[in-house]
């Protein structure tokens, strides 16, 4: 039993404390008598994990977190770092001891509205919507490259592949396009620690929820099959299906893997010749390129978890509300795991080359750790009655916009001079390659 | 704007190139009470980027930050680095009281360091360990200890002589004017000296215990000097396990100046206490021993340091309490609320929480931030002066539950309520002792300003910042 015993302050502050009645929820002996670690991390400063090193070129120092201080105490940023590939996993799958806030927490905005992500029609909506758009977007944005001449396949291609595709998702028209696009951006770059980012994504996201309100209105009187028209019929608990509902639901869902994986793979694929010829000989060698090209560089470096309870993992206490970052860039480069970890190689012959499904291991090997796609699915096998999974509709999109590039500009190649590279741009953002110029023929 | 302009401009421009990264802050320095620009909300509030917490500029110049927290982010969640910041002295005063709701579990960076110690604990078990040492550093068994106090002091001013006539750098006899950098030549060495003595350590100790010292204070970083940090630490724990198994055996004595016992030392008497029925181990009085020679160094060091500077810096005040000996205390007390060497403590939201509107889910990191409740305009008028006369702040003994009455407020350097710093009546005697030896001795003293550094103008002095005063230069009459 709980009972809140509100408690007034003195300066006009009131503290709501929520106490059990039992006196839990206060232990605070043998956290203090584990956490005598004695332990030296001299090796890295905490600062580091907060720098323009980090934010280009974090394996360095990831390496050094995996390789002598697996579970590392950050004391400036208030966290742990997981990094070795057993126990990212093992944390990023443990629901029972490990949270995770949705976006709106970040914005302090919890009641803003409702993430319906998770209705099977929704999520029927959205794979359908991937499925049936990727291969238009694909061919207009290749076709609109050659005709500039010159391009940037990050900027002019992978960043707007997710948009286009998510624009069409929703039906929403041109005219309407660019005003969604550079919301949507905003809104979920918002989410961040900046200040700056979040001012204008709160604006943004008000503006999105304002925006659907109007085509929400629009779209009840007409039976169009797509995305917008499915989430205006849903019958939800707590009353109709908002504006703002549709603009959490697009905020909570992930903006970068397709976005960030695309930009990393063509960077790699450019970047290293011998495995651009194997990946563009077939479809199946594009999805062992993108699959590698994940493992090796992936968008999401890492995903936040939060304590329900204090856990007892990894030789410490960790009490309770401490946040655990799981390192998809430090697992995935696990020499435990695998052989040559700091080299791109398409064919990889120890990657996982199926979607894990209920473990990561789904084929006794190891999957590279896409954190923005969620844990494994836990079917062991697609559902009839559901569609493919977030992992599977991801793979699958960015596989087959790339071979429509493929056939589209077949000599595809990076612009002479041109000095590619990944980075960030704020802590905790998506690591990948902004501008990458290309020569289309 | 379309959003290949938005997505170009956030890509390119002002970012950090493969080639040139830019600094981790990218914050000027701005003139003393100014902060930078970082910002505004649409209705014209302004934003605090958390970076600012790790620049240089919020280290010697953090009040006009602490000044948009306290009036627009009274509790301000910092993304960045996954804690609160609590910056009003209410509130603050408010969590300190409530150590069940605000409990102390160690995710800082102190306790591999420092070992197990009472700052981690919270409730009962804290107030049993706190008394058990605490009760040595206050009332008669601290005044026992002033003798002491002033004894050192003059050996430790006496020794500039030979220092001057050694050719020391840091006494310089120039024109009949003696200066001296007080730093090196006693605040520095004088606190540790102290708590030797007050735990009844061999003199010969003192070297070990001043370089034990420093190697934690600059390994609670932790960062490269961690390592050297908690070896210190080892090295501290073992010498005074040594000291506490023989005294077990051997109990030690204080003897006042003629000679007479005064009684046991703290060792002695902590090895013969008992808690729920069994001794302290040997650990538990190290530990705590290596929290005293922590919490007793740099914080009196800081507070001699400022007190002098502030003093010096306001020739009218230092008269003052030249003239009456009372206004040192005055003094001592007006310096830390407005220069503490404390920033604050951490706590731990036992339950959800929401204060200010802000929600805080159990088990978040919230810093209660003491500069800023010391400076914090609804308390205290015209905060960043440093005035030894004014009628808002509570000079008298210092309590355990604080003070607000009549309009008059204790200062936040020690904290309040259960946490409160059990050394706070042997710091404040060891700065007062000290001060008024060194007023006795330093005939027209002044700051030698030429010496000091200077802030960014290059004219006037730095700015003390979060950091005390590190070298202070100070020029008096050499006597006959």
């Amino acid at each position: 039993m709980t009972e809140q015993i509100p408690v007034e302050g003195r300066n006009g502050v009131v503290i709501r404390q929520q106490r059990s009645g039992t006196g839990e929820g206060y232990r605070t002996y043998e956290v203090h008598q584990r956490e005598r670690v004695g332990q030296s991390t001299e090796k890295i400063k905490p600062i580091q994990l907060l720098s323009d090193d980090y934010l280009h070129n974090p394996y360095p120092l990831l390496e050094i977190l995996r390789e002598n201080y697996p579970c590392y105490r950050d004391w400036l940023g208030n966290c742990y770092w997981m990094s070795r590939y057993n126990d990212v996993t093992s944390v990023f799958t443990d629901d029972a001891n490990f949270e995770t806030r949705p976006k709106l927490w970040f914005y302090g905005m919890e009641t803003f509205g409702r993430d319906l992500g998770a209705y099977p029609e929704v999520v029927t909506a959205f794979a359908q919507g991937m499925d049936n758009h990727v291969e238009e977007v694909a061919t207009r944005l290749s076709r609109a490259m050659l005709a500039a001449g010159n391009a940037d396949l990050a900027r002019d291609f992978a960043a707007r592949l997710p948009l286009e595709i998510l624009a069409g998702t929703l039906g929403i028209s041109n005219a309407d396009r660019e005003h969604f696009f550079s919301r949507y951006w905003q809104a979920q770059r918002g989410t961040g620690w900046r200040p700056d980012l979040q001012v204008k994504g709160r604006v943004a996201l008000t503006e999105l929820a304002d925006y659907f309100t109007g085509l929400l209105a629009q779209r009840k009187k007409t039976d169009d099959a797509n995305l917008l028209s499915v989430l205006a019929g849903l019958d939800v608990e707590g009353g109709p299906v908002t504006g703002a509902d549709v603009a959490v639901t697009l905020l909570e869902r992930d903006h970068e893997t397709v976005h960030g994986a695309t930009a990393n793979l063509w960077y790699l694929l450019l970047t290293h010749e011998a495995e651009y010829a194997k990946a563009r000989s077939a479809p199946r060698m594009m999805k062992l390129a993108y699959l590698e090209a994940l493992r090796y560089c992936p968008p999401v470096l890492g995903a936040p978890r939060f304590t329900r309870h204090e856990v007892e993992r990894f030789g410490r206490l960790l009490p309770q509300g401490a946040l655990v970052v799981c390192s998809a860039a430090a697992a995935n480069r696990d020499p435990r795991v695998f052989t040559n970890p700091n080299s791109f190689v398409v064919d990889r012959p120890d990657l996982c080359q199926r979607e894990p499904r209920g473990q990561y291991r789904a084929d006794g090997l190891a999957s590279g750790i896409a954190l923005g796609l969620g844990k494994p699915s836990i079917h062991p096998a697609v559902p009839e009655d559901r569609p493919r999974s977030l992992y599977a509709l991801t793979r699958d999109t960015v596989v087959t916009a790339s071979m429509v590039l493929v056939e589209n500009i077949p000599d595809l190649e990076l612009r002479e001079g041109a000095t590619p590279g990944l980075r960030a741009l704020t802590i905790g953002e998506m690591h990948t390659c902004w501008q990458l110029p290309v020569r289309v023929g | 704007m379309s959003f290949y302009e938005e997505l170009t401009r956030d890509v390119e421009p002002d970012q950090p190139t493969k080639d040139q990264p830019t600094k981790v802050s990218p914050f000027p320095l701005m003139p003393e009470g100014q902060a930078v620009d970082m910002g505004t909300a649409a209705d014209g509030t302004p934003l605090i980027d958390p970076r600012i917490f790790d620049s240089p500029e919020f280290f010697r110049n953090p009040y006009p930050y602490y000044r948009i927290l306290r009036d627009h982010y009274p509790v301000y969640h910092d993304k960045l680095h996954n804690c609160y910041w609590v910056t009003r002295y209410d509130d603050i005063t408010e969590c300190y009281f409530d150590d069940e709701g605000f409990n102390t579990i160690p995710k800082g960076s102190s306790s591999g360091v420092l070992g197990n110690t009472q700052l981690e604990l919270s409730g009962v078990e804290h107030r049993r360990r706190r008394n058990l040492y605490g009760q040595h550093l206050v009332g008669k068994s601290l005044q026992n200890r002033i003798p002491s106090i002033e004894r050192l002091a003059r050996e430790m001013i006496t020794a500039w002589d030979v220092a001057a006539a050694e050719g020391s750098p840091y006494v310089i006899d120039e024109g009949g004017r003696r200066t001296v950098e007080l730093g090196h030549m006693f605040a520095n060495e004088f606190p540790i000296r102290v708590v030797c003595e007050v735990l009844g350590f061999p003199r010969e100790a003192q070297a070990d215990f001043y370089y034990w010292y420093n190697s934690m204070m600059s390994g609670l970083g932790g960062s490269e000097t961690h390592k050297q940090g908690v070896q210190a630490r080892q090295h501290l724990e073992d010498y005074v396990a040594g000291i506490v198994e023989a005294r077990r055996e051997q109990p030690t004595y204080l003897y006042d100046g003629e000679g007479n016992k005064l009684g046991k030392d703290i060792i002695s008497k902590l090895c013969e206490t008992k808690l729920d029925g069994d001794y302290l181990s040997t650990e538990e009085i190290t530990s705590n021993i290596a929290l005293i020679v922590g919490g007793g160094g740099e914080t009196t060091r800081g507070a001699i340091m400022n007190l002098w500077c502030l003093l010096l810096r306001h020739p009218d005040q230092y008269t003052a309490v030249l003239a009456d000996d009372d206004n040192w205390n005055c003094a001592f007390h007006e310096m830390l609320r407005h220069s503490t060497s404390i920033g604050g403590q951490p706590r731990h939201n036992t339950f959800d929480v929401e204060m200010h509107g802000v929600h805080v889910p159990a088990g978040s990191l919230m810093n209660m931030v003491d500069f800023s409740a010391n400076h914090d305009e609804r308390i205290f008028a015209e905060p960043e002066t440093f005035n030894i006369f004014r009628n808002d702040l509570y000079s008298g003994k210092l309590l355990r539950s604080g003070y607000r009455k009549d309009g008059k407020c204790s200062h936040m350097a020690f904290g309040v309520g259960p946490h409160l710093c059990p050394g706070a009546w042997i710091s404040h005697q060891e700065a007062v002792v000290g001060s008024r030896i060194l007023a006795g001795y330093m005939r027209n003293p002044c700051i030698r300003e030429d010496k000091m550094p200077r802030d960014i103008d290059g004219v006037r002095p730095a700015p003390m910042g979060l950091v005390s005063v590190r070298d202070l230069w100070i020029e008096f009459d050499l006597q006959g």
